[in-house]
């Protein structure tokens, strides 16, 4: 084994998994306040990269304003589907939350199927996303480091926000028990709006990221994120922020190291393989590798 | 108005001592009043659409009928457990695969899938028994990973159960050797699942879910869905119950599968995944999670209402409209609209009896008063 | 009802599911007064706490507090109005910091002098709080939490603290400091309404007092007379006035 593979190996990893880290604190973020499981999130990832293909497409904008609208779109989409689907049921069952953000992605899905096309398109991408650069020998496309950096800067951002600013304070005592946040006088609705905008932020920024990899957008793109925030949101635990970061970076180990060591038959697998682990970590440790603190109560 | 009254009056007369003897019969086993009606409704409509031999509601209605067997299926674990069981159109997937290389001949299947392990081409079974068999084969797949399973709950369920959907879904998809990997399956041969093999089946399923409901462990694992704690400390252990629950769930989905897969003919692994999920979900939420009622009754109702819908979205496509995949936005908004405001389904989470019918109808009440007098009658006598 | 009255129940029902909690009852608090609610476990003293800060929505009946109807209304919004609960049980933030906890508390409040002013005002009543200024709460042990739960719903400067528990778990001679810190508040012209098990101790500090049972309001009046009056012992081992326990 010689240092370049490692290193190789290592930007692999490291992008892989900012990216993973960004769309599992996207639905934790959600979790820790509503204790919803959002099955919608894919979906404000793909609303997201349809702005970004709409604007890079038919219009001359420049990149940056491109990406802003693009990140703006997430946002809106976290906020009204909240305000829309989501507040009717807040002093309902959590299954009956479950299943609506199920219904939600469904409708999304289908009216972009609807009003787009059911067909892929192509997202242009900024030409020095594609880039390649030489790190010690090691090639890899400038996206990959875009994206350590962007993440690295958002973390800090967030860290800041929820460790300073009274909101940010304010949310974690949320997130750790409701019912006596709101008994401190903090609102319900302005918790559960924030949750949700801060979702939709990292879905817009996960969707730069996202269509530029793949290259392309189309309408059930929504699926294939949404599973990686799951696992690594269950590796990392449900109920801690850094957790799922965490589980992000782990996520993508583990899924470069199947890639390398499974047997080329047994690749098409690989999704099998993963969510095996991921069962086997919830039945033997269902709090995740940190645990947060958390009561089972519900929103109410 | 006076006639209308001894009309009526009349009626109640010639009537009464047939009614008594039927409600007399029902009160006897006023539980079973349910599976009967269930059952007439169904065989009714069924006899009638097979009278009417109009093929293509013919396979409406057998489609429909192994859809109410999937809901049903489904409602007996998540109705009962008020857990969301993600998997279960998984293991309908491998009951529609696993009967479907039982049943077919060697011939069709070195044709059809030139991949398959050896020892499954040369496995050869009559239908019923290939059914059966495939249902056998979800319900041990169940029982093998459910245990550890079933001691989770709320979103940690959620999200295992998903999972699992998944890890079947890429077995399916990816096993060339037994279910064809991505490409479709084709069983060739004729359809084997016809109306009254759908009929057959249904019926002894609502039989069996609905006394399942009634069972001493059905009344468990509710005990269980209302409150764990409280069911755990009067002694339940809610995890065998939930196990039981989700086994038997598997051996009917996977009967479903069985028998849409000799109806359909062609099967791919994406025919089992979150779409058919989420139909079956809409017609269990939409027609009332916890009860059996409530998941025929939604299935009758948002298989009308889907094809009634498809119906309109050929129209508009043939008039130029895009409109393919309209039809799921309407359920999805019926579905939450259900939620919020009738979170209970369309039964009201109630079994529909005789007894709630005979409530209905005015003249009921007025023999049910009637009864009471009397009763109070001879009570004072 | 007078100008004095900060709070006046009446009338109240409030049910959890179908099990009803509350049996119409009635209640007021005026301003500067410490008022006790006794009883036994299950009387109806925390559910009449948590209807009145908004927690449980009532079935029925009014809540007036500072002369305006805010039966139903949501906890924030009464917090706003004035009122802080420190709930049973403590419920600190556990991972938050003792700053933290105390910042969500002055929720609203901008953190400027007078904050810092209040801060230190604290600290001299808690003078532990400002050694443990940046440990985890859940870190702290029993009677600190309780301090900090207290000392987080005085830092919005409340027209009414209202107390759930406030000496439950605790050792006798921390129950000691708490009601000498409760006697304190009270020289400082907080309004209180305190919920006790301990009910010797909460009628001997209190001005005014309801016995709680079942539900009802089985007795309210001065303390004295309450202890003069009604068997005390005998409600509290479900004698004739305690109905089953």
């Amino acid at each position: 084994m010689n240092a370049q593979i490692l290193l190789e190996f290592a930007i692999n990893v490291l992008s892989m998994g900012s990216l993973y880290a960004l769309i599992s604190l996207g639905l934790v973020f959600v979790f820790g306040i509503c204790k919803l499981v959002n099955y919608a999130y894919g979906e404000f990832i793909t609303v997201s990269a349809y702005v970004l293909y709409f604007l890079g497409v038919f219009t001359g904008l420049p990149w940056l304003l491109v990406f802003l609208f693009g990140i703006l779109a997430g946002v809106a989409v976290g906020f009204f589907s909240e305000l829309v689907a989501f507040r009717p049921f807040r002093e309902r069952s959590l299954d009956a939350l479950l299943v609506t953000s199920f219904a939600v992605s469904v409708i999304l899905q289908r009216l972009f199927q609807l009003g787009i096309s059911p067909r892929s398109k192509a997202v242009p991408v900024p030409a020095f996303f594609n880039m390649n650069i030489q790190i010690l020998g090691v090639i890899t496309p400038l996206r990959n480091l875009l994206i350590i950096g962007t993440t690295v800067v958002l973390l800090t951002v967030l860290v800041l926000i929820m460790k300073y600013t009274t909101l940010g304070v304010a949310m974690r005592g949320a997130s750790e028990n409701f019912v006596t946040a709101r008994l401190m006088g903090v609102p319900a609705n302005l918790m559960i709006s924030v949750a949700f905008i801060i979702s939709g932020f990292l879905a817009g920024v996960v969707a730069i990221f996202w269509s530029a990899r793949t290259g392309s957008v189309e309408p059930m793109m929504g699926g294939t994120p949404l599973l990686i925030g799951f696992i690594a949101v269950v590796i990392g635990g449900m109920h801690s922020l850094p957790g799922s970061v965490v589980g992000g970076y782990v996520y993508a180990f583990i899924s470069n190291v199947l890639s390398l060591t499974l047997p080329s038959s047994l690749l098409s697998f690989r999704d099998a393989f993963m969510f095996a682990i991921v069962i086997a970590f919830l039945v033997l440790k269902p709090e995740g590798l940190l645990r947060g603190n958390y009561q089972e109560e519900r929103v109410g | 108005m006076n006639l209308a009254k001894k009309l009526s009056n009349q009626q109640e007369n010639i009537k009464q001592p047939a009614a008594k003897d039927i409600s007399q019969y029902f009160d006897f086993s006023r539980k079973s009043s349910t599976v009967v009606i269930l059952i007439a409704i169904l065989v009714v409509i069924g006899y009638f659409i097979w009278w009417l031999n109009i093929p293509f509601i013919e396979d409406i209605f057998t489609a429909g009928t192994i859809t109410l067997i999937m809901t049903l299926g489904f409602q007996l674990f998540m109705g009962n457990s008020g857990i969301l069981n993600w998997s279960y159109v998984g293991y309908v997937g491998i009951g529609a695969f696993a009967s479907a290389i039982f049943s077919m001949t060697p011939a069709v299947k070195t044709m059809q899938i030139p991949t398959m392990y050896p020892f499954l081409i040369n496995l050869h079974l009559p239908f019923p028994v290939a059914l059966l068999a495939g249902a056998l084969v979800a319900m041990t797949v169940a029982a093998i990973i459910a245990w550890p399973l079933m001691r989770l709950s709320d979103a940690v369920g959620a999200i295992t159960q998903f999972a699992l959907l998944i890890v079947i879904n890429v077995m399916l998809s990816q096993w060339s050797q037994v279910t064809n990997g991505p490409r479709t399956f084709t069983l060739g041969g004729k359809r084997l699942t016809t109306l009254w093999v759908a009929l057959g089946v249904a019926v002894l399923v609502i039989i069996a879910v609905y006394y399942f409901k009634e069972s001493s462990l059905g009344l468990k694992l509710r005990a269980t869905r209302d409150d764990r704690y409280a069911a755990r400390s009067s002694g339940i252990n809610f995890v065998a119950v939930r196990y039981c629950a989700y086994v038997a769930s598997a051996f009917i989905g996977g009967l479903a599968g069985g028998l849409y897969s000799h109806y359909i003919l062609s099967i791919t692994a994406a025919s089992f995944y979150m779409s058919e999920l989420f139909m079956i979900l809409s017609m269990v939420v939409i027609g009332g999670s916890m009860s059996v009622s409530g998941a025929f009754f939604g299935t009758l109702l948002v298989t009308l209402l889907r094809q009634f819908l498809r119906q309109v979205e050929l129209f508009l496509t043939r008039s130029g409209f895009e409109a393919s995949g309209s039809t799921e936005i309407v359920v999805a908004v019926l579905m939450i609209i259900f939620l919020i405001w009738q979170a209970d389904g369309i039964t009201g989470g109630r079994e529909l009896s005789w007894r709630s019918i005979k409530r209905r109808l005015p003249s009921g009440s007025k023999k049910r008063n009637k009864v009471l007098k009397n009763k109070k009658q001879e009570e004072k006598a | 009802m007078n100008n004095n009255t900060i709070l006046q129940v009446s009338d109240l029902y409030v049910a959890y599911g179908s099990i009803q909690a509350l049996h119409g009852v009635c209640m007021e608090v005026h301003k500067g007064e410490l008022v006790s609610i006794c009883g036994v476990n299950g009387a109806g003293k925390s559910t009449v706490l948590k209807a009145i800060a908004g927690v449980l929505k009532p079935r029925s009946g009014s809540i007036r507090f500072k002369g305006k109807e805010v039966a139903g209304s949501k906890p924030e919004q009464l917090h706003k109005m004035g009122m802080a609960l420190v709930p049973e049980g403590r419920d600190i933030f556990p991972s938050l910091t003792v700053e933290e906890n105390l910042r969500i508390g002055a929720f609203g409040r901008r953190l400027d002098k007078s904050y810092a002013a209040d801060l230190e005002d604290l600290f001299s009543l808690f003078p532990i709080l400002k050694e443990r200024y940046h440990q985890a709460g859940g870190l702290l042990s029993g009677g600190e939490q309780q301090m900090l739960a207290i000392a987080r719903g005085l830092i919005s400067n409340p027209d009414l603290l209202m107390l759930d528990e406030p000496s439950l778990g605790l050792s006798p001679a921390l129950v000691d400091q708490i009601f000498e810190l409760i006697i304190e508040l009270k020289s400082r012209n907080i309004t209180i309404l305190l919920v006790e098990q301990n009910a010797q101790r909460a009628l001997g500090i209190a001005d005014r007092a309801y016995l709680f049972s079942n539900g009802r309001i089985e007795y309210s009046g001065r303390p004295q007379e309450l202890m003069d009056n009604v068997d005390i012992t005998s409600v509290y081992l479900g004698g004739q006035n305690g109905g089953d326990v």
